[in-house]
């Protein structure tokens, strides 16, 4: 059976490299709720694309320094 | 708990509480006795349910406190679209099963009340409503939104 979400993330080690950032900051800066944030860093939601910009843009990384792609 | 959320959990207590148990509760005490005050309470019910549902929005608005920030993102949006699907579904599924199990009581020859018909749509929307709700918590409690 397929993995539910093949896209991994290490946002949450961002945030800790940031200022310790917290997640409602975090999510204040890219214009979601904390819900979501909480879910994209659990693997539970994968963002839309225009949302990971957004959230690579926030720490000033490109976007495959946030997301990436397990085969 | 997210707005939405929040909403949610609302609109699946006051489906639960104003109708379908009063509801469920009258129609079993009017075929015990044979007292057709069903209706009525089942009026009451909508009345009040109607009412809180009209209300809500304004009552949240009004004793929210605290700066504005985002409560209704792109996956509330996206837990919000498959909930009316689902929702959508089942109510098509309601009225399928409305009729056929009609024509299975009733027979090919026989008739029944257009009273039904008002009652039949009132129960498709307290079906919606409900199982918009239970999506919308189910996807909430799953982490919501995966696609």
């Amino acid at each position: 059976m397929e993995p539910r979400n093949k896209i991994k993330n290490n946002i949450r080690k961002l945030r800790f490299e940031n200022g310790e950032m917290t997640q409602q900051q975090l999510a204040d800066k890219a214009g979601v709720t904390r819900q979501t944030i909480i879910a994209i860093e659990g693997g539970k939601y994968s963002p839309s694309l225009t949302l990971a910009f957004k959230i690579a843009k926030v720490f000033s990384v490109k976007i495959e320094g946030v997301f990436e792609y397990e085969e | 708990m997210s707005k939405s959320q929040a909403e949610s959990w609302i609109y699946f207590f006051l489906g639960l509480s104003c109708f379908l148990i009063p509801g469920g509760v009258a129609i079993f005490i009017a075929y015990d006795r044979g007292i057709s005050f069903a209706p009525v309470l089942m009026f009451t019910g909508i009345v009040i349910w109607g009412g809180l549902f009209w209300l809500f929005p304004f009552i949240c608005g009004k004793f929210r406190k605290g700066k504005k920030k985002v409560t209704f993102d792109e996956r509330d949006q996206l837990i919000h679209k498959r909930a009316v699907m689902v929702a959508y579904v089942v109510l098509w599924l309601y009225f399928v099963a409305a009729c056929v199990i009609a024509w299975c009581i009733v027979g090919p020859h026989g008739s029944i009340s257009v009273n039904v018909m008002p009652l039949t749509l009132l129960g498709g929307l307290v079906i919606f409503t409900f199982v918009q709700g239970l999506a919308s918590l189910i996807q909430y409690g799953r982490g919501g939104g995966e696609k």
